[in-house]
């Protein structure tokens, strides 16, 4: 193994966990919600600069930032369920008019970014000490092994939440079969804004990651991480958080691999195609279960 | 034996509105869209009036009659945009010629699609999402000579603004003539059925897949001409603006906001919604975005039926009449 597929390996890791991220709170969203957050990339957008904003103006580090970004994003998210799910229902096609609904929201919250902060990229220049830190014959950035950290903390109490907990238990309940878990007496309407206030939770988190990760954000970055978690959440199988993860850290893994040996416009059709085969090959996901409806 | 008589009558008698309504819809559009010129009207505002209706009419076909909701739809836009510009400008083709060439590939893209037909649903929207977005990165990585790469293809001398407009008059005809006859076809019918219930459909003989194959390449082939056309009339083309994913967003706004699956609708919604972009557009032309966005959102919380959509169901009895 050469230092460039190293190199591509542990990035591959460290992107692929933040896509794991954008997986699991989509995934989580429809299989509770039958929601298809498609302003998930926006919301994470927003976290990135949420994290910006705190640092630029308060010096505050990005690691500060985390539980801010995570914690207002998640009254913000449940205060949101309130105003737009609700009515869904009331559609004919509850699951594309809230695909659509979503699609309006991504654009307005673009819109709002762009308005705030215009259409210039912006970066952190927040910087560990030391800058980088050795793995083998590659030097890995210590943002990036940060980021990876915290990634790797937060899928690990989503996943002891998930099986461990009792909402979390009702949350994978839900996913199942919506009508069974409120004749146990779970209060669906609390559980659905649960669900959708910590997926933008989460989202708050995974924005202030990828400004730690990326080397620059701008308003309409949004839409391209919004599809990253499409193809991750179809790889992983929908509404399976679990699947999810495991989708983002393999995706993430065959995109970097694909930099390393093919050009770059290349490498991002990679990625599309890995989609298109998946999804005519095995509809149901790599691991999947069809969710039942 | 009495009483089947007169349902029979009283269909004839809503056919016979219902073809004069369409007739009449037909004269008033095609009288105001050709007199626009003449009266010094704002040409260019009526073109992109005019492949907004095109558009959202097309797109009706597949999400209204068939049920899928492409969500992808600029891919067939570009690919017409750019065959057009490759003919013209390689080729040295005459614009006339290369135009319904435009169709033809957009056609051909619905085929290598099909397979995708299988799917339903949010699968079918986000794997049409992530083809478009695919064509998008193959014509950017063609070689430059080609397709011009970032600095697009431009057909030269041949801009001819006025006739671009007549063909962006015919080609809106006929996609309107096409939604109006397939409405009342049977394919229109077996459409709807197939949509709404493939088992049931299948039973009655309907070919399923052929079915909606015919479908999903209709509603390839306006996307293709209105991207061609445009190219005429811009004079331009590159991977930035022909691929653009506000041309999904549009058309799809403006084809909800008039309501899916009648054939006024997207018409309808196409007008009234490019009357309130340009107004929009030219006061706040900042927060232009911001209130396309906003917009999305209330149409789908408060009127998800759309405009003709939600009268229809007010009056349902219209139903029999309202093209």
């Amino acid at each position: 193994m050469t230092a460039l597929m190293i190199n591509g390996l542990v990035n591959g890791i460290i992107v692929g966990g933040l896509y794991a991220l954008l997986g699991l709170s989509l995934s989580l969203l429809y299989g509770v919600l039958r929601v298809v957050n498609f302003a998930h990339g926006e919301l994470v957008i927003a976290g990135s600069y949420v994290a910006y904003v705190l640092f630029s103006t308060f010096g505050l580090s990005p690691l500060a930032a985390l539980p801010l970004a995570a914690i207002s994003f998640f009254i913000v998210g449940w205060g949101a369920y309130f105003v737009l799910i609700p009515r869904l229902s009331k559609s004919d096609d509850p699951e594309t008019a809230s695909f659509l609904l979503m699609y309006g929201f991504s654009i307005a919250m673009a819109a709002v970014l762009l308005l705030i902060f215009e259409a210039d990229s912006r970066s952190i220049d927040y910087s560990f000490d030391p800058i980088s830190i050795p793995i083998g014959p590659v030097n890995v950035s210590t943002a990036r092994l940060v980021a990876l950290a915290v990634t790797a903390v937060v899928s690990a109490v989503m996943a002891w939440f998930l099986f461990r907990t009792l909402p979390g238990k009702a949350l994978r309940a839900a996913t199942m079969n919506r009508e069974a878990i409120q004749i146990v007496g779970v209060n669906i309407e609390r559980l659905s804004a649960f669900a959708f206030a910590l997926t933008f939770g989460i989202a708050g988190v995974t924005g202030v990651l990828i400004a730690l990760v990326f080397p620059a954000f701008g308003p309409f970055s949004g839409a391209e991480y919004s599809i990253i978690g499409f193809i991750v959440i179809v790889l992983g199988g929908l509404g399976n958080p679990m699947g999810a993860l495991i989708a983002g850290i393999f995706y993430g893994i065959a995109e970097q691999m694909a930099t390393v040996f093919l050009a770059q416009a290349l490498a991002q059709i990679v990625g599309f195609g890995m989609l298109v085969v998946t999804i005519l090959v095995r509809p149901t996901g790599l691991f999947g279960f069809r969710v039942l409806r | 034996m009495l009483s089947h008589t007169r349902s029979q009558q009283d269909r004839e008698h809503g056919d016979k509105i219902f073809w004069r309504l369409a007739a009449t819809l037909g004269v008033i559009v095609t009288t105001y869209f050709a007199l626009v010129p003449y009266f010094g009207l704002n040409i260019a505002f009526h073109f992109y009036m005019m492949m907004w209706i095109t558009m959202a009419t097309a797109f009706n076909i597949s999400s209204g009659f068939s049920g899928y909701m492409p969500f992808g739809y600029v891919a067939f836009y570009g690919i017409g945009a750019f065959t057009t510009a490759i003919l013209v400008k390689k080729l040295g083709w005459s614009v006339i010629a290369a135009v319904p060439m435009a169709g033809v590939a957009g056609v051909i893209l619905s085929l290598l699609f099909a397979p995708t037909l299988r799917l339903s649903g949010i699968y079918f929207a986000i794997v049409s999402l992530a083809l478009a977005a695919i064509c998008r990165l193959i014509i950017t990585n063609l070689p430059e000579e080609w397709t011009g790469g970032s600095f697009g293809l431009q057909l030269g001398s041949r801009a001819e603004p006025l006739n671009a407009f007549f063909l962006m008059m015919g080609v809106m005809l006929l996609a309107i003539a096409s939604v109006l006859w397939m409405s009342r076809s049977r394919l229109g019918k077996a459409l709807k059925a197939v949509r709404d219930d493939p088992e049931a459909a299948s039973m009655m003989g309907v070919n399923i897949g052929w079915i909606r194959l015919k479908g999903w390449m209709l509603a390839a082939f306006f996307p293709a001409l209105c991207g061609g056309v445009e190219a005429w009339y811009t004079n331009v083309v590159d991977t930035e603006t022909a691929f653009n994913t506000l041309v999904t967003t549009k058309t799809v706004i403006y084809a909800v906001a008039g309501g899916l699956g009648t054939v006024t609708g997207p018409i309808v919604g196409a007008i009234a919604m490019s009357w309130i972009d340009e107004l929009v557009w030219r006061r706040f032309p900042l927060v232009n975005l911001l209130i396309l966005g906003v917009a999305v959102m209330a149409l789908v919380l408060f009127l998800p039926r759309g405009i003709v959509g939600s009268v229809l169901r007010a009056r349902p009895r219209w139903r029999r009449f309202i093209p």
